[in-house]
């Protein structure tokens, strides 16, 4: 067994050309274990084609990537043995019940703790007597994550776990996250929202028309992220004052107070402001879905 | 092998298998059950070769002329093949396009495996229908006054068989190899069909009657079964037909990207 000092994935130059400028490409990628790590990008960014490159359910054009240690290529049983996935898009077998089902891929899989797989359907409530084709889109979401951590894997992937999930049914996920994390285990997990993933990833990186725009953690995106600050003057300002200002980005009065959105220093904003008679300033909740919206439309900085 | 996934292919046809077998079973017992009063009545058909070959010998006046021309030339090995190309394409090419079997193959099972598991379940729908074909023709053809040996109704149910895993093995193949279920469908129906049309106008038209050879519908009934028994070149071929099918089915889907 390879060491346990290898990171969980390793992608290196990873790439997937489907022509027309669709697929990944030159992907390099490192998530170390225990991590909760997301992955994030708009709609044919290039998330899911990563996911099944890593699975071997399809193949690189160039590149190699290794999960927990082991060539993608080479040791894809041992790979899929030992990681748990739920693809985006999930569909099961219509036709079967959800316990059908997952004794099916219990079965496949081999190892799974009856307990656990118990343990999982009890918190997300799942129903596992009715054929899936009855069920609504979040409770079949709710199998498809059963069958994902019943196996108790050291590597989740998941292809927007908490899509069709109610709020109480993804406050359980989110929960479910945070022990396997504390356990040691690494979670790999896609979406098209920040909002989704904020409050349990670690890291994350952001995908755009299949090439890596960045990789960092929450805590340094958010330095870097549009501040705003409202203004109460004591009469009416002409919020154009601000906006000639270097690393301003908004600015728009509304009665006497000024919103002002800058990046960086927030000198060049208070001393304008102090031109006046300020009654008070309140800072805003910097706004990371700004900076996710700005990633998502072009690199920053053109 | 995958018994757990020849199980669950089972299960999914399991329904329609069961309707198709007390089907099958109604009609060869109807087929027996009229040939007393029209097959009688309508005798030997005189009519040109060519029509005659497309009926299965157009003699209506005999009962191995009988059900040879209502189920041995036409209406058995249809259904054979109807049910062996639909579940060989819908449980590769059809469960992939349907995205389950990305699900499934994200777990730790061999796509040869897996092949070979689907492949185990629809030779198991091919028998059941064929058992079901053969009791019904036993009682079809006791019904219809007698005549035609178990050896020989046994003969043609051994090569519906084989005939069945053929064709089925065609749609296996293609829709493995290619994960597009309607590709899988029309070529491997394409194929049935006409394979039946060639061997049936090849002693006709010199200049195709090779082709029939390239068919195998031709080694399926080329011998007539219900009349000379089985056929065992005939069944020699089909089986390494289909034993190179389900190979090239194995192999294609190994060697390419899941389409969904």
């Amino acid at each position: 067994m390879p060491a346990v000092s290898t990171p969980a994935i390793a992608a290196s130059g990873l790439s997937k050309d489907y022509g027309s400028g669709r697929g990944l490409f030159e992907l390099d990628l490192e998530i170390e274990r225990g991590e909760v790590f997301g992955f994030l990008g708009p709609n044919g960014a290039g998330k899911s084609t990563t996911m099944r490159l890593l699975l071997d359910l399809i193949r690189p054009t160039s590149g190699s990537a290794q999960v927990l240690g082991l060539d993608t290529g080479r040791n894809t049983l041992e790979i899929r043995r030992r990681v748990g996935f739920l693809p985006g898009d999930l569909a099961m077998y219509g036709k079967l019940t959800g316990r059908v089902v997952l004794d099916y891929l219990a079965g496949l899989r081999g190892g799974v703790d009856r307990r656990v797989r118990d343990s999982l359907v009890e918190r997300f409530d799942a129903d596992l007597d009715r054929p899936i084709r009855e069920l609504s889109t979040g409770n079949r979401q709710k199998l498809g994550l059963v069958q994902a951590f019943m196996h108790e894997p050291e590597l989740l992937i998941l292809d927007e776990p908490i899509a069709g999930l109610d709020p109480l049914v993804q406050q359980s996920f989110h929960a479910l996250l945070g022990e396997v994390s504390a356990q040691g285990h690494t979670v790999f997990l896609s979406s098209h929202t920040l909002s989704e993933v904020e409050r349990v990833t670690h890291r994350l990186a952001i995908l755009r028309e299949g090439r890596l725009v960045i990789v960092d953690s929450l805590e340094n995106l958010r330095k870097v992220a549009v501040q705003r600050l409202e203004i109460e003057f004591a009469a009416p300002v002409d919020a154009g004052e601000f906006r000639s200002l270097t690393g301003v980005t908004e600015a728009h009065a509304d009665g006497a107070t000024v919103i002002v959105g800058f990046e960086g220093a927030a000198d060049a904003v208070i001393k304008t402001a102090a031109r006046h008679d300020v009654r008070a300033i309140r800072p805003r909740e910097d706004d990371l879905e700004e900076i996710f919206l700005r990633y998502y439309r072009a690199e920053p900085g053109k | 092998m995958s018994w757990r996934t020849t199980g669950i292919a089972l299960r999914l046809r399991l329904p329609a298998t069961l309707f198709a077998c007390v089907g099958l079973i109604a009609v060869m017992i109807a087929v027996g059950a009229l040939f007393p009063a029209v097959g009688h009545s309508i005798g030997k058909l005189h009519v040109s070769a060519s029509v005659a070959n497309l009926l299965g010998g157009a003699d209506y006046g005999t009962i191995t002329g009988w059900f040879r021309s209502e189920i041995g030339i036409f209406y058995g090995p249809l259904v054979i093949g109807a049910l062996a190309i639909t579940g060989a394409a819908a449980t590769t090419a059809g469960e992939e396009e349907d995205r389950i079997l990305g699900l499934v193959l994200a777990h730790p099972i061999r796509r040869s495996r897996l092949v070979a598991a689907k492949a185990t379940a629809i030779a198991a729908i091919v028998v059941s229908i064929t058992f079901a074909i053969w009791i019904g023709l036993i009682v079809g053809v006791a019904v219809g006054g007698g005549g035609i040996t178990i050896a020989h109704i046994t003969a043609l149910a051994v090569q519906l068989a084989f005939f069945g895993f053929a064709t089925g093995a065609v749609a296996l193949a293609l829709g493995a190899g290619t994960g597009n279920k309607s590709l899988a469908l029309g070529v491997a129906a394409t194929v049935g069909i006409l394979g039946w049309l060639i061997n049936s106008l090849a002693p006709l038209v010199s200049a195709i009657s090779w082709l029939k050879y390239l068919a195998p519908y031709y080694y399926y009934a080329g011998r007539d079964p219900l009349t000379h028994g089985a056929d065992i070149l005939g069944l020699i071929v089909l089986s390494a037909l289909t034993l190179l099918l389900t190979a090239a089915a194995m192999i294609g889907i190994a060697r390419r990207d899941l389409r969904a």
